[in-house]
């Protein structure tokens, strides 16, 4: 699994990293997010990752 | 396609009225499942988005949805995000405004009101809530609205604005009445005349601040640039009334109906404090998912479209209910029943879009602080429904005027509301808490 934030639907929401800190990293000026895994997500944290694409708001994490 | 085929799917829908308050779970219900963008005579004539999907695909349509409120006739007469229009024609600051001039403001802002920058007023916040509990826990008995959650976020705006934090008495009851006051109560002379009184510090402060700068919200705006220059005063006035409205009785909204529902399920209270660790973000977004504080928006169609399978066109107006959309059960299971434990709570009320409440990261840390700090001081408590007072209708903030609750009286730890206020004020002076945070470093203020 790989997981990426969309830069142009994100609008600092922050639920992602709320589920998942150790994946998702906010902005400190801005509160938007970025992924901060950058090859395959561990297998640990996966269905994390998959509650916060389904929590997302914007709907901006997207999974591959 | 004629008008009438456009707007085939048809509603009364009036949110203003005390009914749709006591009808909320059926209008809702309906409206979602048989209408979910409908059009509705009422307020003028006007769209209203109720569906989950219908709304989130609208609101981030920034391409033909348009927030502005042209009060000088400059554009094209828009009229902002209050539906149906309010008598007195006044910018509600970048609420009230399109980009590029809406991205300018958030832009100057973010810095005060992202996660990183809120995090340092963790401290300030739990003072505060330390001493308003103490001034009530000897007695046991509280109100939560008048005595903790009108106290706590109001005295945090104003901190954050760069405000003396000792005057906050002089804008919380004009903030909050404001709201809850009909225009024909015999009361709306007592608000207005504290309503002015209101302003009269907030520009005097503004002023002041213009010619000496001090760290605060209020001194970014004095001195932004938007769209190429500096904004007149009037615009500037709007945009703090945006944020002094925001910041104060939303926060204090969610609070007290958060509480009411847990005196009224003990045992999910005890489970909440029990597991705190897990379940405190997730119950806090449900929370904000099933009282949503502020219930929706409105907006002007800025060119002829079809979103979500409905035409509209250009100059229509449309009200986003952030309250309804967070009740549809293609996203929410048991919709109308609140779970601590919700997960995929993709719930709309900060707004979706370029517009998301600016100031969601304060409102949710300082719930957060009030809420813990009751279930650890006042765990027993109970909330007296025949003295609760609910906004009477819900059409501008779904809020409360009066929660007043018992306990088991506990003892007081450390001082009280005005010495803690008067050492917080010198805490945010030395460590200059209302600066604004920078990307190379965040604590640069502690330094």
């Amino acid at each position: 699994m790989k997981v990426h934030v969309d830069p142009e639907r994100c609008q600092g929401h922050t639920l992602c990293n709320m589920i998942a800190p150790e994946v998702f990293q906010l902005d400190d000026v801005d509160g938007h997010s970025t992924a901060i895994i950058d090859g395959e997500v561990p297998a640990d944290l996966e269905a994390k990752v998959a509650e916060a694409v389904r929590s997302c708001p914007e709907q901006a994490i997207t999974i591959s | 396609m004629t008008d009438e085929d456009r707007k085939k799917n048809r509603y009364q829908f009036a949110r203003h009225d005390p009914e749709y308050r006591d009808q909320f779970v059926a209008i809702t219900t309906e409206m979602v499942s048989k209408c979910p963008v409908a059009w509705s005579d009422t307020y003028g004539g006007h769209w209203v988005a109720s569906g989950h999907h219908e709304v989130f695909e609208l609101a981030r349509s920034a391409e033909y949805l348009s927030n502005d409120h042209d009060v000088k006739g400059e554009r094209r007469g828009y009229k902002g995000i209050t539906i149906p229009s309010p008598d007195v024609e006044f910018q509600g600051g970048f609420l009230e405004m399109d980009p590029p001039a809406q991205r300018h403001y958030r832009q100057a802002l973010n810095p005060y009101l992202s996660p990183a920058a809120v995090q340092r007023w963790l401290p300030v916040v739990d003072e505060l809530v330390r001493a308003s509990i103490n001034e009530k826990i000897e007695t046991g008995r509280i109100d939560f609205v008048d005595d903790l959650a009108n106290i706590v976020p109001a005295v945090l705006t104003l901190a954050m604005l760069g405000i003396p934090l000792k005057n906050w008495d002089i804008y919380v009851e004009p903030v909050h009445a404001s709201v809850y006051t009909p225009p024909d109560s015999p009361n709306i002379d007592r608000v207005r005349q504290s309503q002015m009184a209101m302003y009269q510090d907030l520009f005097g402060h503004y002023t002041e601040i213009k010619a000496n700068p001090r760290p605060g919200m209020i001194d970014a705006l004095a001195r932004a640039e938007i769209d190429g220059k500096t904004p007149d005063d009037m615009e500037l006035i709007g945009v703090l009334a945006l944020i002094i409205g925001g910041g104060f009785d939303t926060t204090t909204a969610l609070t007290a109906h958060a509480l009411e529902w847990l005196s009224e399920h003990p045992a999910e209270r005890e489970r909440l404090s029990r597991e705190r660790d897990t379940l405190l973000d997730s119950a806090t977004e449900e929370f904000l998912r099933y009282y949503t504080p502020a219930p929706g928006d409105g907006r002007t169609i800025s060119a002829d479209c079809e979103i979500a399978g409905q035409q509209f066109k250009e100059g229509e107006r449309l009200w986003l209910s952030w309250a309804m959309s967070n009740r549809d059960p293609a996203v929410f299971p048991n919709p109308h029943e609140v779970d601590l434990a919700r997960t995929g709570n993709r719930h709309h009320s900060f707004g979706l879009g370029l517009h998301r409440c600016i100031g969601s990261n304060v409102a949710r840390m300082v719930f957060k602080r009030m809420l813990v700090a009751v279930l650890d001081r006042m765990p027993d408590f109970v909330c007296d429904p025949t003295g609760a007072v609910h906004y009477e209708t819900i059409g501008v903030i779904q809020g409360m005027q009066h929660l007043p609750a018992t306990f088991t009286p506990g003892p007081r730890i450390g001082d009280g509301l005005a010495e803690t206020v008067a050492r917080m004020q010198v805490l945010c002076d030395e460590r200059r808490l209302a600066d604004p945070v920078t990307r190379k470093g965040t604590e640069q203020a502690e330094a």
